[in-house]
């Protein structure tokens, strides 16, 4: 099979992996996702490119990172320390003299050969724990060729894969793949397609089509389903996850992701907008709810992912 | 503040009367005068009688106080006596006396008295805790593992009687009639020690109530019993290990699944007990070891090859584990034995109780661990079967071999000091061996001949020194009752350290291994290799405790470390392993030891001896405590379990004579994940993982990493749908966590 060896962006890489499919893993986050969720977890995730971090909590306001940049985008008034994101060229000047690790440049470029060499490492943990390699972001088919890349020589090394989606990408591409992932992590957002594009920016329907194609065609998924309390838990949009759980039979497990605010210190580290800055965490009660009425509608297999 | 001194002037007398004696006549006498007094009587609770409380003089193979052991003297603390205003003045001069005569007259100095002029100068200080040096000694006979089933299966009576016919044939077969007179005579002591706590339960049943009369009665039955014949019951037998034990001030027990896994089975076979009382039982003694204190010792081993009722040593293995978790204290040190196609109950066992935060059982895995004795020993297969952990992890082979570190050596400092050309940059004075300047080390390979040299200087002492102490203490004293349950010591008519062992081996403590290596990959990369740092700018940094030198800091933290998997790092930690292991391992013949090798263990001592050290190269501060064992620095393990597991597993185990792992869990991890926990502690066994001490993360991590988020980073926590470092998250955030961990 000899896949060849592509470069791609990769924000981490996460060893001992046990939440993104089953057993011990290791998750590959990559950079880049063509939608623009508003509860989004991973925002640093978004953009196809490096960016800039900076931490506040970490930060003891030693200033060297003012004395490095060439563009000022360090700054400090009354005290406080400002960052101009959009003035940042990258550099990594800033990063290297910061004695705190407050700033980093998110994103990383690696090869898919230097990606399975640190995955295969783990290989004896994945097999005792039937686990594996699972590719996340972001969305991984934003980077199609690393992506395929990186699934072909994990398949020739005998490692169980797994993708975790947002159902927005060419068909062909997950048509192209198939042969080499067991198992989908598919996204369900919302069940009608104007609330989907007021909270993703993105129409449903791509999603919905592919969401067949694969289940048509044979491929293990799990729905993975956000669900942000007053804004998708709607009555409609679970009784829909529902029905899809009951349509496909390769549909294996419906795992209910409750919203928590982590995505508002990482956008204000980033220095992006957070538009759910107010919103509560999904409590327990809530999520049992959540299951209660899943179950009603049909679900048999669910879990807090 | 102790006021009776009866027993140490009377401790102290029968020595000098028996000065000129047979050390086996001196040492049963010198027994006989301290025992039953230094013994204490039984407490409120208590299902055995043996409490142990040492005088301020004795005789002990194990330390009592540093320094302290064989004929010791607790010098400092009747030194206070001496000061202390309401002591009168005929106290005085017995405590004077007491001093005078065994400040030249106990075993430690005269180990001392007799270091060649170059050990003396090399080994100037015994104050290891407090002083700065690179190496130390340690006086002491520590770690003997007696042969405790036999004890069982003779029982005193038993005993007694293959002595008595050892002694009728001495003379015909040309051993040492005195060494079975004195053993005779010690043994009786053990029978002293019976009727006092016979005495002392009668006197205590005078004022007891119905509940604690019936206590009483069963300890008085037992100690009777016990005197007269083998134990047959599971009670006797605790009884007769705990006295015997205590008397011999043996401090690790062994196998005791295998010496108490019959009796135990036959009790509740035959229902002389229910499970419900056997753990009682073990309760209480596991109470009695954790008032010892030891906090190094108190080993307890279950599980394992090589035992011959597996099926009640496993009924026995369970109970202890299921003891360990009830009885909420840090001592026994529970070890398991694991291997492959072990009865999986017992490891269950072992994973609920070490889930629940107890940090028991430590675990140590056969399937390496017996090859890797055979070929760091020599020993036989069979032989490696019986192996034992010990103290704070050296191996022997129970009553068999003896392996007692005699000394501590502190890589980091040795390192430190050659960079100084020999001088040690607390106290400034001149300490090892002047190697030339760090300027003077063109290249990073002179540099390590010049670390090795000066590692391999001190070894050779310590080497030395170990045969040494072994030589004074045979000489001193035959340690009886500890010899009489040692392979051999009877049939030779020999004390273990007068030629009566079949395997005399001894271990030195390496300390600061990992912050060496890492030190060693800082210096080579940022000024050998990238030339990127000037070895002046280092050392300024170095004797500044990085103070003023925060950009260097941060470049040190970006060269790779010990403990992430990545190959370039532990490839360093490797080489300076391989160095120590195999130079300590060769100085056996030389020095006419059975095996003298490292250990890589875990006490307090890599904080004690940090306090003495100044920063070092890898980045760590000045008097802060050294890595611990075989792991990473805290917190410079940053990959993930997997990768931390990956490092560990690679510096060899076959070299040396044990060495210890520290792996911190969540709680979650055994609660949400054990299926992938076991699969990851199988993979990390099968990898080659020899042994692992297992702590599980609550509330308290989580609040130091708040505290100290530096040192926490491989936290990780679930929150919402998404894993996080804990000490990336905002404050809010980890409090919530926080919460939800504790409910
Ligand atoms: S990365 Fe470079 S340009 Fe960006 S903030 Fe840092 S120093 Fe300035
Ligand atoms: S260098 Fe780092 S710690 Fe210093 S002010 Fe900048 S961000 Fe803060």
């Amino acid at each position: 099979m000899n896949a060849t060896d592509t470069n791609g962006l990769v924000f981490d890489i996460q060893r001992f992996s046990l939440h993104d499919g089953p057993g011990i893993r290791t998750t590959i986050f990559l950079k880049g996702c063509p939608l623009n969720c508003a509860w989004c977890h991973n925002p640093e995730a978004k953009p196809y490119k490096q960016q800039l971090s900076f931490n506040e909590n970490l930060c003891t306001s030693c200033m060297e990172c003012v004395k490095v940049c060439n563009n000022t985008v360090h700054s400090f008034v009354n005290g406080k320390h400002n960052v101009n994101f959009d003035a940042c060229e990258l550099s990594g000047k800033c990063v290297e003299v910061c004695p705190s690790e407050a700033l980093q440049i998110i994103g990383k470029e690696y090869s898919t050969n230097e990606i399975i060499n640190i995955v295969l490492r783990d290989k004896k943990y994945f097999e005792n724990s039937n686990g594996g390699l699972t590719i996340s972001g972001g969305e991984p088919l934003a980077q199609f060729k690393f992506t395929k890349s990186l699934l072909m020589k994990a398949k020739d090394a005998g490692l169980h894969t797994a993708i975790e989606t947002c159902g927005f990408a060419k068909e062909q591409q997950y048509l192209d793949i198939l042969p080499y992932v067991d198992l989908f992590l598919y996204d369900i957002k919302a069940a009608e397609d104007k609330k989907h594009i007021e909270f993703t920016g993105a129409s449903n329907k791509l999603i919905l089509l592919n969401l067949d194609l694969l289940s048509n065609n044979g491929a293990n998924i799990i729905l993975r389903c956000p669900l942000i309390p007053g804004v998708n838990d709607s009555e409609e949009h679970l009784s829909f996850i529902a029905g899809l759980n009951k349509k496909y039979q390769n549909i294996l497990k419906v795992e209910v992701m409750a919203f928590h605010n982590i995505g508002r210190d990482k956008s204000k580290n980033i220095g992006v907008e957070y538009k759910f800055n107010d919103k509560p965490n999904a409590d327990e009660n809530t999520k049992r709810m959540w299951i209660a009425k899943l179950e009603d509608y049909g679900c048999t297999n669910i879990s807090i992912g | 503040m102790k006021k009776n001194f009866k027993t140490e002037i009377k401790f102290t007398r029968t020595y000098k009367e028996y000065i000129n004696h047979h050390p086996a006549i001196r040492e049963a006498h010198c027994l006989k005068a301290e025992f039953p007094d230094y013994f204490q009587p039984i407490q409120q609770n208590d299902l055995y009688a043996g409490r142990l409380k040492h005088g301020l003089v004795g005789f002990s193979p194990d330390e009592w106080g540093s320094t302290a052991f064989g004929y010791y003297i607790l010098k400092p603390e009747l030194q206070n006596i001496l000061n202390d205003e309401t002591t009168d003045e005929k106290t005085k001069k017995e405590i004077e006396e007491i001093i005078s005569f065994w400040e030249t007259e106990n075993t430690s100095a005269k180990i001392r008295r007799s270091y060649p002029p170059e050990m003396a100068k090399y080994l100037p200080s015994d104050d290891w805790m407090n002083q700065s040096g690179i190496a130390f000694p340690l006086y002491r006979l520590t770690g003997g593992n007696i042969n405790f089933k036999k004890l069982m299966q003779l029982g005193l009576p038993g005993l007694r009687k293959e002595i008595l016919s050892k002694l009728a044939t001495a003379k015909e077969n040309n051993l040492d009639e005195k060494f079975y007179e004195g053993s005779l005579i010690a043994l009786n002591v053990i029978n002293d020690i019976i009727d006092y706590y016979i005495r002392d339960a009668e006197t205590q049943k005078e004022l007891a109530d119905a509940e604690n009369i019936l206590r009483l009665n069963n300890i008085i039955d037992t100690l009777k019993l016990i005197k007269d014949s083998r134990p047959k019951t599971l009670r006797e037998g605790i009884q007769l290990f705990w006295l015997y034990a205590n008397a011999a001030d043996v401090r690790n027990y062994g196998r005791m699944d295998v010496y108490l896994g019959d009796l135990l089975a036959n009790d509740l076979d035959c229902r002389i007990i229910t499970e419900v009382e056997a753990l009682k039982m073990l309760q209480s003694l596991w109470q009695l070891m954790a008032d010892k204190h030891t906090v190094v010792h108190n080993r307890v081993i279950i599980g394992g090859k090589g035992r011959a009722n597996e099926n009640n040593a496993d009924r026995f293995a369970i109970l202890a584990m299921e003891a360990s978790r009830t009885v909420l204290e840090i001592e026994p040190q529970l070890s398991l034995r694991i291997y492959e196609g072990m009865n999986p109950d017992v490891f269950d066992k072992a994973l609920e109780v070490i889930g629940e935060g107890r940090t028991f059982p430590i675990i140590y895995n056969d399937d390496v661990n017996l090859n890797s004795v055979v070929k760091a020993f020599g020993f036989t297969e069979k032989e490696a079967e019986q192996y034992v952990p010990y103290g704070c992890g050296e191996y022997i082979l129970e009553h068999q071999s003896f392996g007692t570190p005699s000394g501590v050596i502190n890589l980091l400092k040795a390192l430190e000091v050659t960079l100084h050309n020999g001088i040690d940059p607390v106290t400034k004075k001149q300490m090892g061996l002047a190697l030339g300047t760090f300027e003077s080390f063109k290249t990073f390979d002179d540099l390590w001949n010049g670390y090795k040299k000066q590692i391999e200087h001190y070894v050779r002492i310590m080497a030395d020194h170990e045969a040494l102490e072994y030589n004074v203490a045979g000489e001193v004293a035959p340690y009886l009752l500890m010899s009489m349950l040692y392979d051999d010591c009877l049939e030779k008519g020999k004390g273990i350290f007068s030629g009566g062992i079949r395997y005399l081996g001894g271990t030195l403590e390496t300390y600061g291994n990992t912050n060496t290596a890492d030190s060693l990959l800082v210096i080579k990369k940022l000024i050998y290799v990238d030339k990127s740092v000037s070895k002046e700018e280092l050392l300024k940094a170095i004797d500044n405790n990085f103070i003023g030198f925060e950009k260097l800091k941060k470049k040190i933290a970006d060269v790779p470390k010990y403990g992430n998997d990545i190959d370039e790092a532990d490839d360093m930690l490797l080489k300076v392993h391989n160095h120590v292991c195999n130079y300590v391992r060769d100085q056996k013949d030389r020095v006419g030891l059975h095996s003298y090798m490292i250990v890589n263990i875990n006490n307090s001592a890599n904080t004690l001896m940090g306090r003495s050290t100044s920063a070092s190269a890898d980045g760590r501060l000045a008097f802060t405590s050294m890595n611990n064992g075989n792991t990473p620095t805290s917190g410079n393990d940053k990959n993930g379990i997997t990768s931390l597991l990956n490092s560990i597993v690679k510096p060899a185990t076959d070299i040396h004579a044990g060495a210890v792992q520290n792996i911190k869990f969540s709680s979650q991890m055994f609660t949400e994940h054990k299926d992938e926990l076991k699969a990851l502690l199988k993979t990390y066994f099968e990898n080659g993982g020899a042994q692992a001490m297992i702590t599980v993360v609550n509330r308290g991590d989580l609040e130091n990493a708040m505290n100290e988020p530096e040192k926490y980073k491989h936290v990780f926590v679930r929150v919402g749908g998404f894993s996080a470092r804990f000490v990336e998250l905002a404050k809010d955030i980890q409090l919530d966590i926080l919460n939800r961990t504790l409910y």
